[in-house]
């Protein structure tokens, strides 16, 4: 009858075993629930911290962007008003100078839109002058803000237009912009410039003192 | 047998509430930033576009003044309306609850007045690029 022994001790044993292996398991079973609720915790909070959160800095951050680009969009606004006059009266010679401006605007709009959506943060001037400090600029070299500020207002009086002669200058106008971005405060030469290049051309074009006021008033 | 009861409920109680202040401070933090975003592109978007319409619309305004024909004087009257509706337009404040609404009679008072003017829509459109989209 040793089989029956054999089997008891073994049964024995397996039940001393199966208590042991309970203990570690409850172990584990408590130690596993509790990590768990832990764990559901921790994921509550997340839901609740952002639900909280994300209204509230919405709020902060849409009234931020609007102040941030309504200066962009008055510049983008007075830029179209002037295109689509000189459009309609045939002052066609300055169409392109106008163009040039606008695209210049829009790659600011766009930078600012890119910096915005990259971060949750407010701007700060580091990041923005070191975005800045990035662009290729060594193709300017040798080109001085003066000499292409000349070349367009000789563009402009003369009728017969040279389309080439234009498009290269679209690149090195804005260039220049970003040069000037530089050498100055960076987070307002852009638009400064942009301002200063609009006031040049409402005096090229003769137009009323009121919009030149207009233009003026824009602070950024 | 209760008390060892609550002391299991009690422990998942508190294990749990351990993990939701920890969870509390990052969503909040990451909620804030997310929250900031989305805002900081929406208000762009509307600051842009309602500048845009400004700019035009004074500047317009501005040229017109020149000349005393009673066709301007019309179109006048219309910036001005346009003009004024938008100074009106508390753009920045994300809580007015007519922000949409506003904004799409300002829309189409800026379609009116430029078929008024006689502004051909590759103009309108340029106001409306694509640049603002994600």
């Amino acid at each position: 009858m040793s089989w029956v022994q054999v089997a008891v001790r073994q049964s024995n044993e397996d039940i001393f075993d199966e208590d042991a292996d309970e203990m570690c398991l409850l172990q584990k079973e408590w130690n596993s629930t509790m990590k768990k609720r832990l764990k559901e915790g921790y994921r509550d909070g997340i839901e609740a911290g952002k639900e909280l959160a994300l209204q509230t800095g919405f709020n902060q951050g849409y009234r931020h962007g609007a102040k941030l680009m309504i200066t962009c969009g008055q510049f983008k606004g007075i830029l179209n008003a002037l295109l689509s006059w000189c459009h309609l009266n045939g002052h066609d010679s300055a169409l392109s100078t106008i163009n040039n401006l606008l695209d210049v605007v829009r790659k600011h709009e766009d930078d600012m839109l890119k910096y915005l959506n990259s971060t949750g943060e407010q701007p700060h001037l580091g990041h923005i002058l070191a975005s800045v400090q990035d662009m290729d600029l060594n193709h300017t070299a040798g080109t001085d803000y003066r000499e292409v500020k000349d070349g367009k207002h000789e563009d402009y009086g003369s009728s017969g237009e040279n389309i080439c002669r234009n498009n290269g200058e679209v690149g090195s106008l804005q260039s220049e912009c970003s040069k000037a971005n530089l050498f100055t405060d960076p987070e307002k030469s852009t638009l400064a410039w942009v301002k200063k290049q609009t006031v040049l051309l409402v005096e090229q074009l003769g137009l009323s003192l009121d919009i030149l006021h207009h233009v003026q008033q824009l602070e950024h | 047998m209760a008390d060892l009861f609550d002391g299991i409920v009690m422990a998942e109680q508190r294990f749990h509430g351990e993990g939701y202040q920890e969870g509390l401070a990052e969503g909040s933090h990451a909620g804030m930033a997310e929250g900031r975003r989305y805002g900081a592109l929406h208000g762009a978007r509307m600051g842009s576009e309602i500048g845009c319409c400004l700019g035009f619309a004074l500047t317009w305004h501005c040229l017109l003044q020149k000349c005393t024909e009673e066709k301007n004087s019309k179109k006048i009257r219309a910036l001005d309306s346009l003009i004024g509706m938008i100074q009106k337009f508390p753009y920045e404040d994300p809580t007015y609850d007519k922000l949409q609404e506003d904004l799409e009679k300002i829309r189409g008072k800026f379609k009116q007045v430029c078929s008024m003017l006689n502004i051909q829509s590759d103009f309108r459109i340029d106001n409306e690029r694509s640049s603002l989209t994600f």
